[in-house]
């Protein structure tokens, strides 16, 4: 089980390696460290959707207006 | 004659079908302008100036012989370098494609080529179109024209193609526009550019940044040249799936002049309370123009923008990386660090997020669609910023500080969300000389309108006409 990746809490270079691997990648963990500012920042914009009104809202899947 | 480098896309069609000027003349003139001008301003990667001759030779001779023209016979463009071109390499402004040659040009090259088109070259621009500052570390910046004194940023990611126009290197340009890759360059180089409905213009042979939010469209000197270069380039495609099969109507024609009665929605809130006080007073001066000739101009707000920003976030990174993947794992040091950097952020973003950010994408374009439920169409800043120095990093806008990148992307990325069309046009400029824009936004698949918008507001003004004195 992987731990939350939420904003509540730093993520720790464990959680950016197992998420990274899993993505099929095999980053050192200096490219994960140099990458943690930025994946935080991500998560806590990307925490915002949660949030948004969008129980009801079927996802934009077909982009063909007409 | 007028110097041939400086004329529009619709006067060079002219006198070169009138015979009063030959498009070898047109072609040489600006081939020997980037001989002159490329060094400095970086805007052409690479130059097909034997190719370009040739193909002026004949259409030459096809005048000469009476054949049947087309809109664009003889009217020399270039290509933000992510357009396929056949035999002429194609880098996407990467290392990872430095030698890739095409077989087969893009739809839109093929259509615009078949107008009569003559391709002078490709453009300079952020490597893979992932970026708004116009960067590129394998290629040099293309300089922003508009101020000799300092290197400035031209805004991209199709930054070639706006200094390409704006410095007289070529009459017009195709761009590309995931967030706001034309609208940005077109903002800072003081040009006009058009992002066309999502589906409106064919992907096909383009090089994808994120399928779902990338469009391809003209950057020109005026909104009258961007309806000539629409209507060649547009309408449906079976190598492109997302196209359209609604006809495409001729964009020229809607170019009345009259706005008398045209119900613009004026964007407030996140769009102009964001905009640097020059940038503001611009728009509200257009605003005040276009009233003066008819328009009945209303203020409207979209309710859920501020969600753009998250959405956009989970479905590029997602896309972007997806088309990645695996040169980031073959290839990462052959990537700018910068670059390689925001494509690993979509390792971290889950299946939960990308479909959370398509049903955010639902709602903004329901928000944009109710506002032109009794609109023609909307007015806003294109940037809140004019070109920054190109060693700047962050900004103060009206709602706080903010990274210059996510100030550049803020005011065009809901369009890119929704996929209604915008065309980004000069509106002023800063006391120091630099460009204003702002961009006017319409139904979808209404062009027509949001081109005579925009030319009517170029009749009424002299912005768009305004040259760079270059060092």
């Amino acid at each position: 089980m992987l731990p939350a990746m939420t904003t509540t809490s730093a993520l720790d270079l464990d959680t950016l390696r197992r998420v990274s691997r899993l993505a099929g990648f095999d980053w050192s963990d200096a490219e994960l460290e140099r990458l943690r500012p930025a994946v935080e920042a991500s998560r806590r914009m990307l925490d915002a959707l949660a949030s948004a009104p969008i129980a009801d809202v079927e996802p934009t899947t077909l982009y063909r207006v007409i | 004659m007028a110097d041939l480098a400086w004329l529009t896309v619709t006067e060079l069609a002219r006198m070169i079908a009138t015979k009063a000027v030959s498009p070898v003349e047109v072609v040489r003139a600006h081939l020997a302008r980037i001989e002159a001008r490329n060094r400095d301003l970086r805007a052409y990667l690479t130059v097909c100036g034997d190719a370009a001759l040739e193909a002026a030779r004949a259409a030459e001779a096809a005048l000469a012989a009476g054949a049947p023209v087309g809109p664009l016979h003889g009217v020399p463009i270039a290509l933000k370098d992510l357009f396929n071109t056949a035999g002429v390499r194609t880098t996407g402004g990467s290392k990872i494609l430095a030698d890739s040659v095409p077989k087969d040009d893009a739809t839109v090259v093929r259509r615009l080529r078949e107008a009569g088109a003559i391709v002078l070259g490709k453009l300079n621009m952020v490597e893979f179109a992932f970026g708004p500052e116009g960067f590129n570390a394998h290629n040099g910046m293309a300089r922003n024209p508009w101020d000799a004194s300092v290197e400035r940023m031209p805004g991209g990611s199709s930054s070639g193609s706006g200094v390409a126009v704006a410095a007289g290197l070529a009459p017009a340009a195709l761009g590309s526009d995931t967030g706001g890759s034309i609208r940005i360059p077109a903002s800072l180089c003081g040009i006009t550019g058009l992002k066309p409905t999502y589906g409106r213009v064919s992907r096909a042979g383009v090089l994808p940044l994120s399928w779902s939010m990338d469009h391809a469209g003209p950057m020109a000197r005026s909104a009258a040249d961007c309806a000539v270069l629409l209507g060649a380039m547009a309408g449906y495609d079976a190598a492109d799936p997302t196209t359209s099969v609604l006809p495409v109507p001729p964009y020229t024609a809607a170019l009345t002049g009259d706005v008398k009665g045209l119900r613009i929605g004026l964007l407030r809130g996140f769009f102009l309370e964001s905009a640097a006080p020059e940038v503001r007073a611009a728009v509200e001066q257009a605003a005040k123009t276009l009233t003066q000739a008819g328009a009945v101009v209303d203020e409207v707000s979209l309710e859920h923008v501020g969600l753009v920003s998250a959405a956009s976030l989970a479905i590029v990174a997602s896309e972007a990386l997806a088309y990645h993947a695996q040169w980031l794992r073959t290839r990462p040091a052959d990537y700018d660090p910068d670059i390689a950097e925001r494509l690993k952020l979509g390792a971290f973003v889950t299946g939960v997020d990308y479909v959370r950010g398509q049903q955010v994408r639902a709602l903004v374009r329901a928000d944009v669609d109710g506002a032109l439920a009794r609109r023609d169409v909307l007015l806003a800043p294109t940037t809140p910023i004019v070109a920054a120095r190109r060693d700047e990093r962050e900004v103060t806008l009206g709602t706080g500080a903010s990274d210059i990148r996510s100030a550049l992307i803020r005011l065009t990325r809901p369009f890119n969300l929704s996929g209604h069309p915008a065309c980004a046009l000069p509106c002023g400029f800063t006391t120091a000389g630099l460009p204003i824009s702002m961009q006017i936004v319409g139904r979808p698949f209404d062009e027509a309108t949001v081109l005579r918008a925009a030319d009517a507001y170029q009749r009424l003004t002299d912005w768009h006409t305004r040259r760079p004195v270059l060092a």
